[in-house]
């Protein structure tokens, strides 16, 4: 691989106009700066193929992105959202695009890499081949990954997939020195505007007017699944025994302002993949069961239940538009799904 | 369009030195003196739209207007325009004026409160004239504003709460902060967000004299322009920094700059109908501030990090951009890789990323930049 040019890129190639937006630098096979050797692996490509069949029985294509280090034949098919990444905290991780078609970028929302590593085209560049992304996360919590190439469209239209990064001590424990759990629940709140999944790639970049400051999402979904199923699929329901604890990472992919309802009283100790109390100008802030709280879009909240009787308890994410704060859709915008102590 | 103002904001064409944005506005003995004017303004892609916006004796729109906790604040304010207007900065009764006429004038006056962030509007037929641009920053210094660990902050100390206290004594003394403490009056240090929306067809439906009524502005509303202090995409970051760029005014207020361990102050404000959701890249910020629903300030008891953070209408919150070391970057300072670290920080409510229509990305983003390490 060739050194790096940097003229050729956003870090020291001139900014305009153009490069600002309509045609941000692009690079193929850029050598990751100061890449050591890595703990961990992950790879994504982009993946178009994707048709989802809607409630209302249309088939609504998603792009994504996908996994070819993954073990299994399911494990490497497209998939929405996109697969999980889950490193643990102080790991050096690559993550390589190869975006297979047209330039796309990963940035892996909420870790705090060097400019050429953050995955914003235009800072930085495009991948039009391949990009190994170098970081080491040094926070557990939950983020998020997603593509910043036409990044109103492209995030929309489902290239995006959750991340979490755990303490030292593994999967169980929110962060060092933080709470312990026995049920993880992962809630990635999704909406979508079918007419946006009917656009081109670079469907409004360079002045095109297709009216992406429009947003009229008909579709609302829980880890992927449709909101006339969120009650009762398993990638949803939460089950946890009496006595155990239970940890809900929230995820708010959708452009709605998310309003959320737990029938269940909690405690939020993280947000945005910081933990809240370990320092002495933040504190874990209490959830009362059934006040609602929201989120706006991209943010994360961590939250430990404990149920302290068996039953089963409502959770309900209304989808508010960001202007008039009505509910998505004529009121339609509503994902239910349930805590079932048993 | 005859006599009407005319302003070209876009860098694209005129070049960043004359960018017509925010500048502050100098003050005699605390007296402002504000017109409120039609203008036409152009947005990033070219397009002329209807506006109407205070200007001040400078000729630059929407100044911001800085002063001192117990100051005596004099705003005279002459409405230039063809339609009645009025004054008001939310959480400050006394800085308000009712209705103005076509060519009258009024003068507020009071004593200038604690310190913090707040918004000057013309309140009159809510939120329409708000929209089509009236709206603009008014900023109270603290007149002690320090903790009583001795740190600066840009609040008065008697409003401090322990929590803000804490993060401002651990600026440049914690391990996470080497580096400096926060510098008060140092516009390198105290940049302002101030979100907007243009929805072009109600401004033009104005500018033709339709009487809107106010109620029907919120469920009609369809923005298709986005910006920070007035400015959008391209232009909201000086691509040219050199000794005579002006950090005070246009994209040098908004694009925070400076090397690792310079804290910075932001302050957000929405004046606009989205509610946005900001977010940094590269360092997470600390929630410093938020408004009482009466409008005046009230620092939090908990300072948590967020990279996005909610900017509903009317919101005024203030976040501390620490200029930590990007954390999780594996090799620090890089070796291979030249300054500057060049961040982005855009509205994750991605419809906010687009202008006119379409994603240039020309809408509410802009950047900021560390230019090395400590
Ligand atoms: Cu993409
Ligand atoms: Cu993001």
């Amino acid at each position: 691989m060739q050194a790096a040019d940097w003229t050729k890129t956003g870090v020291k190639g001139e900014l305009t106009y153009s490069t600002f937006g309509c045609n941000p630098f692009q690079e193929s096979n850029f050598p990751t700066p100061d890449r050591v050797a890595p703990d961990v692996n992950v790879e994504r490509h982009m993946d178009v193929s994707l048709e989802l069949p809607t409630p209302d029985g249309q088939k609504i294509r998603v792009w994504t992105f996908t996994d070819p280090l993954a073990p299994t034949v399911a494990g490497r098919a497209p998939m929405h959202p996109a697969p999980l990444m889950r490193f643990r905290q102080g790991q050096i991780v690559h993550s390589t695009l190869d975006p297979k078609k047209n330039a796309h970028t990963l940035h892996h929302h909420g870790i705090e890499p060097t400019t050429v590593n953050d995955g914003v085209g235009h800072v930085s560049f495009e991948v039009n081949a391949r990009y190994t992304y170098q970081f080491r996360p040094s926070r557990a919590g939950t983020f998020f990954y997603h593509c910043h190439r036409n990044t109103p469209l492209h995030f929309e239209m489902g290239m995006f997939g959750p991340m979490i990064v755990d303490p030292p001590e593994g999967p169980g424990t929110l962060f060092s020195g933080g709470p312990k759990y026995d049920v993880e629940r992962l809630l990635v709140l999704d909406d979508m505007d079918p007419r946006w999944h009917t656009l081109e790639h670079d469907a409004g970049m360079c002045g095109l007017d297709v009216g992406l400051n429009r947003f009229d999402p008909k579709y609302f979904l829980a880890n992927g699944v449709f909101n006339n199923r969120t009650t009762t699929d398993p990638r949803v329901v939460i089950n946890a025994k009496l006595g155990q604890t239970i940890l809900i990472r929230l995820l708010n992919a959708s452009y709605s302002v998310l309003e959320t309802t737990i029938g269940l009283p909690g405690i939020c100790h993280s947000m945005d993949g910081c933990s809240l109390g370990t320092e002495p100008w933040s504190s874990p802030l209490p959830l009362p069961a059934n006040r609602p709280f929201t989120m706006s879009s991209a943010q994360r909240r961590d939250i430990i239940i404990r149920p302290t009787a068996r039953g089963t308890f409502p959770v309900r994410f209304r989808f508010l538009h960001w202007v008039n704060g009505k509910v998505q859709d004529n009121g339609r915008g509503i994902v239910d799904t349930r805590i079932i102590v048993s | 369009m005859d006599r009407r103002k005319f302003l070209k904001a876009s860098a694209v064409v005129v070049g960043a030195a004359a960018l017509p944005a925010m500048a502050t506005a100098q003050t005699t003995g605390g007296t402002f003196d504000l017109t409120i004017e039609a203008v036409d303004s152009e947005m990033i892609d070219g397009v002329f739209v209807f506006s109407l916006m205070f200007f001040d004796r400078s000729q630059e729109g929407r100044p911001i207007l800085e002063v001192t906790e117990g100051d005596i604040v004099t705003i005279n304010v002459t409405n230039l325009d063809t339609r009645p207007h009025g004054f008001g900065i939310p959480g400050i009764p006394a800085a308000s004026v009712a209705s103005i006429p076509p060519g009258g004038s009024a003068t507020v006056r009071f004593t200038a409160p604690v310190g913090g962030t707040y918004m000057y509007i013309d309140p009159t037929l809510a939120p329409l004239n708000r929209i089509l641009g009236l709206y603009g920053a008014f900023i109270v210094h603290p007149k002690l504003g320090t903790t009583a660990a001795g740190s600066p902050t840009p609040y008065s100390r008697s409003t401090h709460t322990p929590q803000v206290a804490a993060l401002f004594d651990a600026l440049g003394v914690h391990k996470r902060f080497p580096g400096n403490k926060w510098v008060p009056r140092d516009v390198e240090r105290d940049k302002l967000w101030l979100f907007s929306q243009v929805d072009p067809l109600i401004a033009a439906r104005v500018d033709a004299g339709e009487v809107i009524p106010p109620a029907s502005v919120v469920p009609s509303f369809l923005p298709r322009y986005f910006m920070i202090n007035g400015l959008s995409g391209y232009d909201t970051a000086p691509h040219k920094i050199d000794a005579s760029l002006d950090w005070s005014k246009g994209s040098g207020r908004i694009m925070p700059h400076g090397r690792e361990g310079q804290p910075t102050l932001i302050r957000n404000m929405n004046a606009g109908l989205c509610t946005h959701s900001p977010h940094i890249h590269g360092n997470h910020i600390f929630k410093l501030s938020d408004t009482r629903a009466n409008g005046t300030v009230v620092l939090n008891t908990s300072c948590y990090e967020l990279d996005a953070w909610p900017m509903e209408p009317m919101a005024r919150r203030d976040v501390l951009l620490p200029f930590e070391k990007p954390i999780d970057a594996v090799v620090w300072p890089p070796k291979e890789e030249p300054f500057p670290m060049r961040y982005v920080m855009h509205c994750h409510t991605e419809m906010s990323q687009t202008a006119g229509g379409g994603n240039y990305p020309q809408g509410m983003v802009t950047h900021w930049e560390m230019t090395g390490p400590l």
